[in-house]
């Protein structure tokens, strides 16, 4: 067997030495540090804004409002109702911040404010939904699953993105209001089953039985251009 | 149950276009001014029963207390509205006991109280000795003999 001394005298094989160096992910310290000053500045701001200092509230908007506008848009698609349901949301949220106690981080309090929204929001607008979808940014044409399944498995190999966007977009207009929820807090958002139980006010059993059901759901309504 | 993520892979890539679709450039920038303003203006001002289901949320135990107040108040009220009403009747039980003329005590015992004729009539039976049928139940089997008077020109 080939082996070869390595500058800090430690003995590997050729294999290993050929094999490329894959770094795990730890968790950096500084970014740690970084979410626990902020999770901190987040209390402070919070306790600013309910002595009225709109300047702190202002702080907390622009911090949250980049995900709350995603989760209320991908539930709506259409960016005019989410425009609308977000705002109505930090203004609901500014307006009771008097009753947040600090249990959760602020983060999940808004979320449920606008989850508890949207969801009321959709079940009364039931028959006349109306998709206006925001533009596709360019990344998306370098983005390598969407280029593969685009441009090799598809079968309709002329889709564009622009369509492929819509009938997803049709897709999840047909899952129920629950279901789409979590599909987008989990797998457009990326929160995890214990956040998105703490937000919906279900346990995890709940968000993973509804995250599969309306997996499979969205599978067999997009079967076309998925295979 | 197999929610792997080898099932969903070609979905999970699907959704990758979700995270791609972005709002116009600027709307992010505007969007806390408008909200600001929108504050400021008053908008979404929490009515009385908001607030109070509000300091709920924040505190149980004044949601119990004021079930407990409401419970209170409201049977404090209805015993007070009996009180009064058995008062009241008492009082005009009493008046009405003070007003009667002095009572005929001979000619109470021959002569039974009178029955309007109508009643009667309505009864079946032109009697007005016969007030007793009055309390018959409407069902009854058993029938009593009404005695029948024919002194009265009926």
């Amino acid at each position: 067997m080939f082996i070869e001394t390595s500058r800090d005298g430690k003995e590997h094989t050729k294999a290993q030495l050929e094999k490329p160096i894959v770094r795990l992910p730890v968790p950096i310290l500084e970014e740690v540090e970084d979410a626990e000053s902020r999770k901190i500045s987040d209390l402070g701001l919070v306790r600013q804004a309910q002595h009225e200092d709109v300047g702190a509230y202002d702080e907390l908007v622009r911090r949250y409002q980049d995900r709350i506008y995603a989760t209320v848009y991908h539930m709506t698609s259409n960016h005019e109702d989410a425009n609308d349901l977000v705002q109505e949301t930090f203004i609901k949220a500014y307006r009771a911040l008097k009753t947040f106690k600090g249990d959760s981080s602020f983060y999940t309090w808004v979320y449920r404010i606008a989850v508890n929204k949207t969801i009321n929001f959709l079940k009364q607008r039931k028959n006349r939904q109306h998709m206006s979808l925001n533009d596709v940014d360019h990344n998306a044409e370098h983005d390598p699953d969407l280029v593969a399944l685009v441009s090799e498995k598809t079968p309709r190999r002329d889709l564009n993105l622009a369509e492929l966007q819509d009938k997803l977009n049709g897709a999840m207009l047909k899952l129920s209001e629950h279901h789409r929820m979590v599909v987008t807090l989990h797998d457009i958002q990326g929160l995890s089953h214990e956040e998105i139980g703490a937000i919906m006010g279900c346990n995890v059993g709940t968000v993973r039985s509804r995250l599969f059901y309306a997996r499979q759901q969205l599978q067999a309504n997009l079967a076309d251009y998925l295979k | 149950m197999n929610s792997g993520p080898e099932k969903f892979e070609e979905l999970r890539k699907l959704m990758a276009l979700k995270r791609h679709e972005q709002p116009p450039p600027e709307y992010m920038h505007q969007l806390p001014d408008t909200i600001i303003t929108r504050i400021e203006r008053g908008e979404g001002q929490l009515n009385l029963w908001d607030k109070l289901t509000a300091n709920f949320a924040l505190r149980p135990s004044l949601a119990y207390a004021f079930g407990l107040t409401v419970c209170g108040a409201l049977g404090l009220s209805g015993g007070y509205m009996v009180r009064q009403e058995m008062l009241r009747a008492g009082d005009s039980s009493l008046e009405a006991t003070l007003r009667a003329p002095p009572v005929d005590t001979f000619a109470s015992q021959s002569k039974p109280a009178a029955t309007p004729l109508h009643v009667a009539n309505w009864l079946g039976n032109t009697n007005p000795a016969a007030d007793s049928q009055m309390e018959l139940p409407l069902f009854s089997t058993s029938r009593t003999t009404i005695p029948v008077s024919y002194e009265s020109g009926n």
